[in-house]
């Protein structure tokens, strides 16, 4: 019995420190659709090119890969910037497809030109303050230091965002114009520096995500794809612009995803021989994402704060 | 006199073709070589191609200091000392794209056989290719056994296959048990009995999977948790954490290298304490497993084709050993060295053939025997079976299980069974991280 506990808890642990991974990851994208309706689906790309930021630019600087997060996150709002001023701004005259097919397409480019300037090999962080250390408490539930930072961080992440939005001026100006731009326009809010912003905050906080998340899981040009259907899915699950409904739709997405484990020990508690779901553990994710569209398509939390 | 230019000109532009068409048959033997050049594995893919280009090199020189029939003559001499030209396709270790390649190197770069492809999963696909169009294909890495069972007239296996290699292990489990192993005393059965696998989910992982399974039931052992896992997951803490909660003596792997350094990695993080870990080869025999682990991979046991220590019983071994070394840098691995018997395999098949017609090389193919002394890797020969199950299956081969061990500051593998080629007492129980 208290095995299953101890498994379970182990699960449970594990589900909730990597869901604030997710959740840290989704953020970006969240902020981006709540401002401006657009869909970035070139947002792991951008994850994966603070994930490439941190593992180069530590060792060439000679810091611990800690060091270099603020500088991913420069980088990241850099990228969200001429993003904007480069492309987006211009699709956003055409009609919603086109913000699709223009930010699938900034995917594919971003993904590519990693591929050519940086190879495709997976590569990950070997060396650092936090890395292969790991804590242990209670029934043996390992913490890995690398994704504990990774949860703080996010958390730290979330409250940042959530007080910029909604205790700064910025951020007030930020939310009129994503409820409605035209009269914010009038009230002297300039919609495209709104719309750089929320791309800067967005670029800036999946960047130093990468950042941390490279300490952990390994980087190569296409493992943008994956985080951005799970960065959908979370959004989807939280309620599109939702910031609060990011971050627990990202719990709830990382216990899912650590559930295979929960389930192996409650089928030897049971003395029963279930299948290991391992392999599924995406395909859940992605149900919940079908589900969450067809019977709740506005998620959690509804539209837009 | 404008006749005589004419019969003149078309004499000399005759004159010169017929040597020049004769020149182009047999000046060179084009062999397709498909290996994962990038991707998760393409540390192996690397040191595969070095492995089969360094054959390449000795079969096309004569070099009088390698023990092996291939040095003494520059080229085929059954094909008037014809080179042997490699061109070498990277599949990624995506199946379809293999099958693919495999087709464009028949079709538009007319080669005469095809060596490969490492991946189980992209040899099954790429073999069905050569079925088709009656190519021969010799494979010398994929140790799936499923891929000898689909009676196959054009696809030859030179490598031992994992029921050899699984058999082996377990064997030495047994014999671990029976005090056979050397510098340990017997170890009580309790301590080993209970087991927890994990393997990558094609086609070779999930033989191995089956075979594990199967001689877990035979040999009494009690497989706890047998799960399959995607080699190219970024994160597997969910799997080992249900490996470690079946509370195993010992884990047993089936991974490529970037989720066999993965599944260390996680496994040194989530404080793993098996008694016994092994891995079937593959990511557990590429040089990066030792490099990027460094002290963590001391103790881990891997199924190998090929350890450095041969190079020091077996002469031609050592020869070769020492080419490979000043070719890139360190010693020959399973992959590399299975790569250059394949590659040999086929010069002496080519050899015995006298011809580059694929009836006459699968006729070679099917009556050749190569004698160990030949080969760089510790097998009794080559001899391709053309009866019973396995149709094509080398049956002069054999496996041997290495392990990680630290001498001075080099970590170097050393041979644990069979137990009397044992170069060094064995370190038993698993170190730990």
């Amino acid at each position: 019995m208290e095995t299953l506990f101890a498994e379970l808890a182990k699960s449970l642990v594990s589900g909730i420190i990597m869901g604030m991974v997710f959740a840290l990851v989704a953020l970006g994208l969240t902020v981006i659709f709540g401002v401006m309706d657009v869909v970035n689906f070139a947002h792991g790309e951008f994850l994966m090119i603070g994930m490439y930021t941190t593992l180069l630019t530590s060792p060439l600087l000679g810091v611990d890969p800690l060091v270099t997060l603020p500088l991913a996150g420069l980088v990241g709002a850099v990228l969200g910037i001429m993003c904007y001023y480069g492309l987006v701004r211009f699709l956003l005259r055409g009609p919603m497809v086109a913000q699709l097919l223009g930010t699938f397409g900034l995917m594919l480019t971003l993904r590519n030109l990693a591929l050519l300037f940086l190879g495709s090999e997976p590569q990950i962080v070997h060396k650092g303050l936090l890395v292969g250390k790991s804590f242990v408490f209670g029934p043996g539930i390992v913490l890995e230091s690398t994704k504990l930072a990774a949860a703080l961080l996010s958390i730290v992440s979330f409250a940042l965002v959530w007080w910029l939005v909604r205790r700064t001026k910025l951020g007030m100006a930020l939310t009129a114009t994503s409820l409605d731009a035209e009269g914010a326009r009038y009230m002297g809010i300039s919609t495209e520096r709104m719309n750089a912003t929320a791309w800067a905050i967005g670029g800036a906080s999946v960047s130093i995500a990468g950042g941390l998340l490279v300490n952990f899981w390994p980087v190569d040009p296409n493992v943008g794809l994956l985080f951005t259907m799970i960065a959908f899915a979370t959004v989807a699950l939280g309620g599109f612009g939702s910031i609060r409904g990011a971050f627990y739709a990202g719990v709830i997405i990382g216990l899912i995803v650590y559930f295979p484990p929960a389930w192996d020990a409650l089928s030897n508690f049971g003395g029963l021989d279930w299948p290991a779901i391992h392999s599924f553990k995406y395909t859940f994710v992605y149900l919940i994402y079908f589900l969450i569209m067809v019977f709740r398509p506005q998620g959690l939390f509804g539209w837009k704060q | 006199m404008r006749k005589l230019a004419w019969l003149t000109a078309a004499a000399l532009m005759a004159a010169l073709l017929i040597p020049g068409l004769a020149l182009a048959e047999d000046k060179e033997i084009k062999i397709g070589v498909i290996y994962p050049l990038t991707g998760g594995a393409a540390a192996e893919g690397r040191e595969l191609r070095a492995g089969a280009e360094l054959a390449q090199e000795i079969a096309n020189a004569a070099m009088a200091d390698i023990d092996m029939a291939m040095a003494k003559n520059a080229g085929v001499k059954a094909l008037g000392g014809a080179k042997i030209t490699l061109i070498f396709k990277d599949h990624q270790g995506n199946p379809q794209l293999g099958a693919d390649l495999a087709k464009k190197l028949i079709e538009d770069d007319k080669v005469v056989g095809i060596l490969g492809c490492y991946h189980s999963s992209v040899t099954k696909t790429v073999a069905a290719v050569c079925e088709r169009f009656g190519v021969p294909m010799i494979n010398d890495s994929s140790t799936s056994p499923a891929l000898t069972k689909a009676g196959f007239k054009w696809f030859w296996r030179t490598t031992p296959h994992d029921d050899q290699f699984t058999k082996d292990l377990f064997e030495f489990l047994k014999g671990l048990t029976e005090g056979k192993a050397k510098g340990v005393p017997a170890v009580p059965m309790a301590d080993v009995n209970t087991l927890a696998a994990a393997c990558e989910k094609t086609e070779w992982g999930t033989n191995v999977s089956d075979t594990i399974k199967r001689y877990a039931g035979d040999y009494k052992f009690n497989l706890a948790s047998n799960l399959l896992y995607a080699a190219k997951s970024p994160d597997l803490s969910a799997e080992v954490q249900s490996l470690i909660a079946a509370k195993p003596g010992a884990m047993l792997f089936a991974s490529y290298t970037s989720d066999a350094i993965l599944m260390m990695k996680t496994l040194q993080s989530m404080k793993a304490a098996p008694k016994i870990l092994w891995g079937q080869d593959a990511g557990f025999e590429a040089p990066e497993f030792v490099g990027t682990l460094g002290d963590a991979s001391v103790g881990v046991l891997t199924r190998t084709v090929f350890t450095p220590q041969v190079a020091q019983v077996k002469k031609v071994s050592g020869q070769v050993n020492s080419l490979y070394q000043k070719k890139v840098g360190h010693d020959l691995s399973g992959a590399s060295a299975r790569a250059f018997t394949g590659l040999q395999a086929w010069v002496y098949v080519l050899e015995k053939a006298a011809s580059t017609k694929p009836e006459d090389i699968q006729k070679a193919c099917n009556s050749i025997t190569i004698p160990g002394e030949e080969l760089v890797v510790p097998w009794n020969g080559i001899k391709f079976a053309t009866q019973g199950e396995d149709i094509g299956q080398n049956v002069l081969g054999m496996g041997m299980i290495g392990q990680y061990q630290k001498k001075g500051d080099k970590i170097t593998l050393e041979i644990a069974y069979p137990f009397d080629l044992a170069t060094t007492n064995l370190v038993y129980p698993f170190p730990g991280f």
